[in-house]
């Protein structure tokens, strides 16, 4: 009896056969490793790309669209241009630093009105159902059933491309990820023993909605929001690269990439850089955003 | 003794178990990969390569038909000819050659005498007859918003003389009819229709064996029946390839023959490159940043003053030089010097000092231009543009850019009905090797023309039109000569372009490929083209 009561003694032989080195070895502790290391890793590469593109205005570079005719397509490295220049002898970093403000604000804009549209819409589905939510589901299933590039090309060639119809686009097309899940998570908050008490509390529908139950989804839904940040700029990357992207002399990464591929095999830089910054932005955010919830999960798991 | 079961070592694989689970994903997984990466390794050789009797043909543009009623822009003349024939045609020095007809000559001021070639028939054997050219003429005429009717002051009558003769008469003098006549395609007279034929036969040295006009893909091969010396490669493929840089590649790996229309900066990467040549010639094209004459009369650019003084923003020679690579040649008249009757009438200074000083005498300080053009108007057309819009700013002139893709809307906005502009990127062929004919097509713009929009971004001043329609009626070439001198003159003098330039025409090629003589109307005669190996 009192050898199961009594702690053991440092160095003595655990009374179990799970060793330290199986506890490490352990999938939750690998899944917490794991989660760590993302978050860390994707701040990185976030923090790498953000951080000097915000801060592209305080840096001492060239304006991106100063053009210097007789030093066009200098490789990196070169004397007072560390990325090179491209085929008009403006400076690459700082083209893709500003270009990447435009890129970023579209993203970020885009992701943060529909991140508004699809948990509105959502929440309001999922917990009112009826009709608000056969007419949110089968709206966002008709939209979902549409090619996202084609339609976003279409409503680019009608209303033109400007940086506020593109923000807008992107924003659209991106509602109906953020409004299923709202919907689902609202649909098991809506049945939780709190938001009974709130109702025989007297609060009416709405009431509920807002002060209790998307307060409670806000946060796996505010991931899955970064998530869209990577999608987002990818898509306006895209669209640039397309053609369809803001007026020039705008700087966009797609439009970078786009106006360099003619010169893929003579100079590198023009492609590989920019290229290379979005790969990073994306991989980094998409880390960041994995890492995030694989945290929250436990954290749920754990409280539950 | 016999060691328990648990402390067996857990992986180890029983000789009684050949094929574990694990194994089976492994080798499972293998195989996956195998097969995925198969395909791709086969990417590394040039696996869409041409027979040896195969010519493979990469165009910038999409070849929409084999007809050129709609449809004509510079390296189509080249697949077009092939199949369908003209009575004369541009060749080599810019010079006329007779094609179907052996005799093409003025006997009076309106009238020319014509005989077809003894034997000239079509791909399926039947005979071409003075009907069929009559017919071509009619349905030519009727086609609505054709580029090559602009090129005709007036389209001739057929008068039948003969079984193979006839006569083309004119209301004026056209002297320069036998070099328009190239552009008029002819076809059997039962199967001509008044727009872009999709099918049918015609006298080339070449037949359609395979056509996706909406991919702009044929498969072309020799006619067996053709009237003349017979084309020496047995099977052409024409495929649209837009993306600049796909085709230089299909072209390294050999997966293309021909590409045509090439940028300075593809010709930089493909020069040098062993197994392939880079062929160029003095184009007769010539591109122009035009301005807008819709302008209302108390509108700056109204002013050719003003016009003048904005060109002096213009550093055409580091625009030649670094841009376009020496690609191209400034313009130092209103059509390219390579076309017979063009002379020089002056040149594009830069001095943006004087630019600034000249606008604010004018009181045009603080302008702002809106410059639009359409993708792949002219090689490198972005960065020229986005280099005027900084030169601009250079003088305290803020410019906006909007550029347009193939199939938008550009015709709307060129004809002043999509909305207002200042500059625009615009290129005009001079598909006759006559400075006449592109003078008129530009610069001949009548009030009438201009109710429907059909004038040349609004050009229109009465003076020279008059003049032109003048040396355009005129029969005795030195006369003419010079009246199309004293009107180029006057012409530069309204100011007309921003800036210009002639871009040399470049094609790239294998070099198995031998005898492609590339004209400076950008196309090549294709039965003359042999392959090699």
């Amino acid at each position: 009896m009192a050898s199961v009561t009594s702690t053991p003694a440092a160095g003595t032989e655990r009374p179990s056969a799970v060793t330290a080195r199986d506890l490490a070895r352990a999938t939750a502790t690998r899944q917490r490793r794991g989660s760590r290391f993302k978050i860390w890793a994707g701040s990185v590469c976030t923090a790498l790309v953000v951080l000097p593109v915000a801060l592209a205005g305080l840096l001492p570079l060239p304006d991106a669209n100063a053009q210097d005719l007789s030093e066009r397509r200098l490789p990196p490295l070169s004397d007072g241009h560390l990325l090179g220049t491209d085929q008009l002898g403006r400076d690459l970093l700082s083209r893709i630093l500003h270009g990447g403000q435009v890129s970023l604000s579209v993203g970020v804009l885009a992701v943060l009105v529909s991140g508004l549209i699809g948990i509105v819409a959502g929440s309001a589905a999922g917990f009112f159902g009826g009709w608000v939510d056969a007419l949110v589901s089968r709206f966002l299933e008709a939209q979902l059933a549409l090619p996202l590039l084609m339609m976003l090309l279409l409503v680019v060639a009608l209303f033109g491309p400007s940086v506020t119809v593109i923000t807008c686009v992107i924003a659209v097309a991106q509602w109906p990820e953020v409004a299923r899940l709202t919907r689902s998570l609202v649909l098991v908050e809506r049945e939780k023993p709190y938001v009974a008490a709130a109702r025989v509390l007297g609060l009416r529908g709405w009431s509920v909605l807002t002060r209790h139950v998307v307060p409670n989804v806000v946060r796996p839904v505010s991931l899955v929001v970064l998530l869209l940040l990577a999608q987002a700029v990818l898509l306006e990357s895209a669209l640039s690269f397309l053609g369809a992207g803001p007026q020039r002399p705008f700087a966009t990464w797609g439009r970078i990439i786009s106006d360099g591929q003619a010169y893929l095999t003579t100079s590198w830089w023009l492609v590989t850089l920019p290229g290379l910054v979005i790969a990073v932005l994306v991989v980094g955010v998409n880390l960041l955003g994995d890492g995030l919830r694989d945290r929250t999960r436990r954290r749920k798991g754990a409280g539950a | 003794m016999t060691p328990s079961p648990h402390h067996a070592p857990p992986d180890r694989p029983s000789p009684r178990e050949p094929l574990r689970r694990r194994t089976l994903l492994r080798l499972g997984a293998l195989g996956g990969t195998g097969l995925a990466l198969g395909p791709l390794s086969a990417c590394a050789g040039p696996t869409g390569a041409p027979g040896p009797g195969t010519l493979t043909l990469g165009l910038n543009r999409s070849l929409v038909s084999l007809d050129n009623k709609l449809n004509q822009f510079d390296a189509a003349v080249t697949v077009q000819r092939a199949v369908r024939e003209a009575l004369t045609r541009i060749g080599p020095g810019m010079r006329v050659q007779r094609v179907l007809a052996d005799r093409f000559e003025m006997t009076g001021p309106t009238a020319w005498s014509v005989r077809l070639r003894q034997g000239v028939r079509y791909s399926d054997g039947s005979p071409v007859t003075v009907e069929d050219v009559a017919t071509a003429l009619k349905m030519y005429g009727k086609v609505n918003g054709s580029f090559l009717l602009g090129l005709f002051p007036e389209l001739p009558t057929v008068e039948k003389t003969g079984e193979r003769t006839f006569t083309l008469h004119t209301e004026r003098p056209v002297p320069v009819l036998d070099r328009l006549m190239a552009n008029i395609h002819i076809t059997p007279a039962a199967a001509n229709r008044p727009e872009e034929l999709q099918s049918g036969v015609g006298s080339g040295p070449y037949k359609v064996i395979e056509a996706n006009s909406g991919a702009g893909e044929y498969t072309l091969a020799r006619n067996p029946r053709y009237w003349g010396r017979p084309a020496h490669v047995d099977t052409v493929r024409v495929r649209f390839v837009p993306e600049e840089s796909s085709r230089v590649i299909a072209l390294r790996s050999g997966e293309l023959d021909v590409v045509d229309t090439l940028t300075p900066d593809s010709a930089e990467q493909l020069t040098g490159l062993p197994g392939v040549t880079v062929q160029e010639t003095s184009g007769v094209r010539i591109s122009q940043l035009f301005y807008n004459f819709r302008k209302p009369d108390d509108h700056p650019l109204a002013d050719a003053r003003v016009r003048r003084a904005l060109t002096y923003a213009i550093d055409g020679e580091a625009l030649i030089r670094d841009v376009l690579t020496g690609s191209a040649e400034a313009a130092e008249g209103v059509v390219p010097l390579a076309l017979e009757g063009a002379v020089r009438t002056g040149a594009y200074t830069y001095d943006p000092r004087k630019a600034r000083a000249q606008l604010r005498q004018l009181g045009a300080e603080g302008l702002r231009i809106r410059v639009i053009w359409e993708s792949g108007e002219f090689a490198a057309d972005n960065s020229v543009m986005e280099a005027v819009a900084d030169m601009f700013r250079d003088i305290g002139v803020r410019a906006s850019l909007l550029q347009f893709e193939p199939g938008g809307d550009i015709l709307k906005w060129r004809q002043g009905r999509g909305g207002d502009w200042d500059v625009i990127g615009n290129g005009f062929p001079g598909t006759t090797g006559q400075a006449l004919t592109s003078l008129q097509g530009m610069y001949g713009g009548t009030p009438e023309r201009e109710r429907t929009r059909d004038t040349y971004m609004g050009y229109v001043v009465p003076d020279i039109q008059r003049r032109l329609e003048d040396a355009a009626t005129e029969t005795d070439a030195a006369a003419r000569d010079r009246k199309l001198a004293a009107v180029q003159h006057a012409i530069w003098n309204t100011w007309p372009s921003l800036w210009a330039f002639a871009p040399k025409t470049m094609l790239a090629r294998r070099d198995r490929v031998h005898d492609l003589g590339l004209l400076q109307l950008n196309s090549y005669d294709l039965s003359a083209v042999r392959l090699e190996g």
